[in-house]
């Protein structure tokens, strides 16, 4: 008989990191399927880039740390991380940008805070705000495939052509003939969707109805609300699952629709948006429930979780709304990241046989 | 399962308050709970350990070679912590010799070896039918001298809780019927089994601790243990609690809120907190005490474990050798690959299955990998705070987990680390197989060296100071005393008509001068003797 290394307790559930991260990848899949239907392969072609780059910095790192690549990335953290980015970034966003944002968030926001759970800010959302720093540009402009007879008409995104130009746009070398794409680049480029007027009022999802298009037509202006949609119907499983917790998503977009209700002028000179526009004209509903919740970055403790929400659906509305940056989630969610670790200090639940903070202050203002 | 134990619901059980935090691990229960408790044959040897939680509080009466009857008393109690030991047989006292007890590391304690004559004859017993006849005081006396003591999952001599509820009035008498950890069912087959004996036992518990009102809390799982309970406190002033099924409900802050709705204030030992828990067992044992004035020296143990050809409860002697009962349940030496006692989530792996059931023995397990395989490779935490959700003390663990890695003594204590139980339930969650529970006592034991290390140095540094005073003062009054002889030499010399007179008034002078003296420093040794701190050894 040898004696047993195994110290109680012995028995564990089947929960692992890897099934968690497993599960937000598949609950992403609808919102990313949609995304290709309206926009093409745009968002497929990020994906790729990012998490080839992802996992390959990861690898690397971890051997630089001296751990088991091996055994530490079946985490599968450094996929999440890239998919999200990914996600944020705009479709057709050159490779070289993709690689040069995923370094950031894996070299920088990651590793060299110590790895997975000792990182203090969202690496997707700190990649994504260097590139948003270094080229506003690039990721202020949104591409669809356009008609190249009729320009201004946009085509079938999943059509021959419409392929070609996601293609294009993602890996410019491509492009033998130099003119060629660089007005593709100029032609295709639309603005983000919450710059359009048409989203603003009323809102496009209603104005693309009347003008007798059908929900599934492939028409940017309806796309967003359908992508959305698909994203909180992501979200909703992740939740049904207990993979997150209400709180979070809940504060955003509890906070984002009362500020976008008290703010709300409709027929002002400045627009501030309805609450439909705010939650599903935007990146609201993907950074409630999957980017917010990333529990290493996030505040930890119950009410701590409905603050932390609370402090990113503040900032979200006001970058979004009196700031200078189209949309604001990345921002929101560092700037929320900022906090986490005061408010798990000061937001501490009551232990078990211990009087709350409340009943204490009372009675020592008693005596 | 709880929907069914809903229709037993009636006036004599209610249904518990609820509990914070808890997982429902599978618990490998009805592999023991097929069979009924067995009785084992009698061992060749007897092994009973001298050693008791608190050090040594026995004293041997028998020497090697004595013959001793079953039911005789072998080691008396010198202190009220001891639980004194009877002899489990008839036989002869084999030897008195060290022998590793049930640890998971190497440790040896005395133990006496009775040597078996198998005719298990038994010395003459005093049963007490009528105990209700008999003081108090006389049923406590009684259940002391019979050995009788806590028999639960955790280890507390607390034969003495009568004693101490007696101090202050006990209001509430809780029997603890549930067995929350994996594997173990020795307090369910009981209940299932000898109802009865049980709720006798408690109504002598609750005379000898002179509460008011007694209730048993039971797991809404036990249906059959529920149904033979219910006949049994018919007409009885018991009342039966049904408490939701999931780990650690057995613990005993957990039922008492399960039971009162009330939470037990954090670092209450629970001695002036009027309410009593006991084990089932401990009931048991109280009704053959008193009732067949059988001394305590058999327990209900369970055996489980793959490697075992039928899991099984025994009502095993005292001291039976931890291999002999293996053998008897079919055990496959090849397959099993270390021995458990104790469920299988707070229980210790033995450093060596050479040990005797002892009295808190309450499940042994053979286990082998394919039950409990190598947990899977650490890796970070990620927060997830699933931990936090189901932690009975209502901790962050995840917070405790950060703080223990950077030994974070402050932020550990502002955590409230002490109030940590150490069930396990953060470690059976942890999406990151991290071995919480094992940081947190690791951190425990960390906090309590620092404390020592704090007192001892607290100590020390008082000492220092008080010496360093004492040497100024010293110089002080040389320097005084100084001063006055020079000053009373200038005088003496100074003068010089010597007469009769001032003679005799310097001598006079002189004279109170010393018997002054003399006070002053009778007075200051009694002052030293009174301020002088921490005499004696550290």
């Amino acid at each position: 008989m040898k004696p047993s290394t195994i110290s109680s307790p012995r028995q564990t559930n089947s929960k692992s990191v890897s099934n968690l991260m497993k599960t937000v990848l598949i609950c992403l899949c609808p919102g990313i399927v949609s995304s290709c239907w309206f926009f093409g392969i745009g968002i497929l072609l990020n994906i790729l880039i990012a998490t080839i780059a992802a996992l390959v910095f990861e690898a690397v790192c971890l051997a630089c740390r001296g751990k088991d690549p091996k055994v530490q990335m079946t985490d599968l953290s450094a996929v999440v991380t890239a998919v999200l980015f990914a996600l944020t970034v705009p479709v057709g966003t050159p490779w070289t940008f993709i690689v040069a944002g995923i370094a950031f968030a894996i070299l920088i926001s990651k590793h060299a805070y110590g790895g997975l759970g000792q990182n203090l800010f969202n690496p997707a959302m700190t990649g994504y705000l260097f590139l948003l720093l270094s080229f506003p540009l690039a990721m202020t402009t949104w591409h669809i495939p356009l008609n190249d007879l009729t320009s201004g008409m946009p085509i079938s995104p999943l059509s021959m052509e419409g392929v070609r130009q996601s293609l294009l746009a993602s890996f410019p070398f491509m492009a033998f003939d130099s003119n060629m794409s660089k007005e593709l680049i100029d032609g295709m480029t639309v603005a983000t969707p919450l710059t359009l007027t048409e989203m603003a009022s009323p809102n496009a999802f209603a104005a693309a109805l009347s003008s007798d298009a059908s929900i599934w037509s492939r028409d940017a202006r309806t796309g967003w609300e359908i992508v959305n949609m698909a994203y909180l119907l992501g979200g909703l499983t992740l939740l049904g699952l207990k993979v997150i917790r209400w709180h979070i998503p809940l504060a955003i977009i509890g906070t984002v629709t009362l500020l976008s209700l008290a703010f709300y002028s409709p027929g002002s000179a400045t627009i501030t948006g309805t609450p439909y526009m705010h939650l599903f004209g935007s990146a609201t509903i993907l950074g409630a429930f999957f980017i917010a919740t990333d529990p290493v970055s996030a505040a930890t403790t119950t009410s701590g979780r409905l603050i932390y929400g609370v402090i990113i659906g503040i900032s979200l509305y006001s970058i979004r709304v009196w700031g200078s940056y189209p949309d604001a989630v990345a921002i929101a969610v560092i700037f929320g990241n900022f906090w986490a670790p005061m408010l798990d200090h000061f937001f501490k639940p009551r232990s078990y046989g211990h009087k709350s903070k409340l009943s204490q202050l009372i009675q020592g203002l008693k005596s | 399962m709880s929907f069914l134990a809903g229709l037993f619901w009636d006036k004599s059980s209610t249904k518990a308050h609820k509990t914070p935090g808890g997982i429902k691990p599978a618990d490998f229960k009805d592999h023991s709970l097929r069979s009924q408790i067995m009785t084992p044959p009698v061992p060749k040897e007897l092994w009973l350990s001298l050693r008791q939680k608190d050090g040594n509080n026995l004293e041997t009466l028998v020497a090697v070679g004595d013959k001793v009857l079953k039911h005789q008393l072998i080691a008396a109690a010198t202190t009220p912590f001891g639980v004194p030991i009877h002899a489990p047989t008839s036989g002869q006292i084999k030897e008195i010799a060290a022998k590793l007890v049930v640890n998971a590391f190497e440790e040896r304690q005395l133990h006496i070896v009775i040597a078996a004559d198998g005719l298990d004859n038994s010395q003459q017993l005093h049963p007490l039918e009528m105990y209700q006849s008999i003081s108090k005081i006389q049923l406590i006396a009684k259940l002391h001298d019979l050995g009788v003591g806590e028999l639960g999952g955790a280890d507390f001599p607390k034969v003495i809780k009568p004693d101490i509820a007696n101090q202050s009035q006990t209001e509430l008498l809780i029997i603890n019927a549930c067995e929350c950890e994996p594997f173990i069912s020795a307090d369910e087959a009981l209940i299932r089994e000898k109802a009865e004996q049980v709720v006798i036992g408690v109504e002598i518990l609750q005379r000898a601790s002179g509460a008011n009102n007694s209730v048993i809390a039971i797991e809404t799982r036990m249906l059959d243990s529920i149904q033979a309970l219910k006949a049994a406190v018919e007409n009885r002033n018991i009342k039966l609690v049904l408490v939701q099924t999931k780990y650690p409900a057995g613990d005993k802050n957990q039922i008492i809120q399960a039971v009162t709705g009330k939470e037990v204030p954090s670092g209450d030992l629970q001695k002036d907190n009027s309410i009593l828990v006991h084990n089932v067992g401990t009931a048991y044992a109280a009704y053959n005490a008193v009732i067949k004035g059988q001394a305590y020296i058999s327990r209900i143990t369970t055996l489980a474990g793959k490697p075992l050809k039928t899991a099984k409860n025994f009502e095993v002697l005292l001291g039976t050798p931890v291999p002999f009962l293996l053998e008897l349940c079919g055990n496959d030496t090849l397959k099993q690959e270390s021995t458990i006692v104790g469920g299988s989530l707070m229980g210790i792996t033995l450093f060596e299955e050479n040990v005797p059931i002892t009295r808190k023995t309450n499940c042994i397990i053979a286990a082998c990998s394919d039950w409990f395989p190598e947990p899977p490779a650490e890796l970070a935490c990620i927060r997830c705070g699933d931990c936090a959700d189901v932690c009975p003390a209502k901790l962050l663990p995840q917070q405790l987990y950060a703080f223990s890695r950077s030994q974070d003594l402050e932020n550990l204590e502002d955590q409230n680390l002490i109030d940590c139980i150490e069930c396990g339930a953060c470690s059976y969650v942890c999406p990151s197989n991290i071995p919480l529970v094992q940081y947190f006592r690791a951190s425990k034991a960390t906090q309590q060296d620092h404390l020592k290390q704090s007192e001892l140095s607290g100590h020390w540094k008082e000492r220092y100071q008080f010496h360093q005073s004492r040497l100024i003062k010293d110089k002080e009054e040389s320097k005084t005393r100084k001063a006055r002889v020079t000053k009373s030499r200038a005088a003496n010399s100074e003068s010089t008509d010597f007469s009769r007179s001032t003679a005799k008034t310097d001598i006079a002078a002189a004279v109170n001068r010393v018997k002054k003296r003399k006070i002053e420093a009778a007075l200051k040794k009694a002052k030293e003797a009174k301020t002088e701190p921490g005499e004696g050894p550290i």
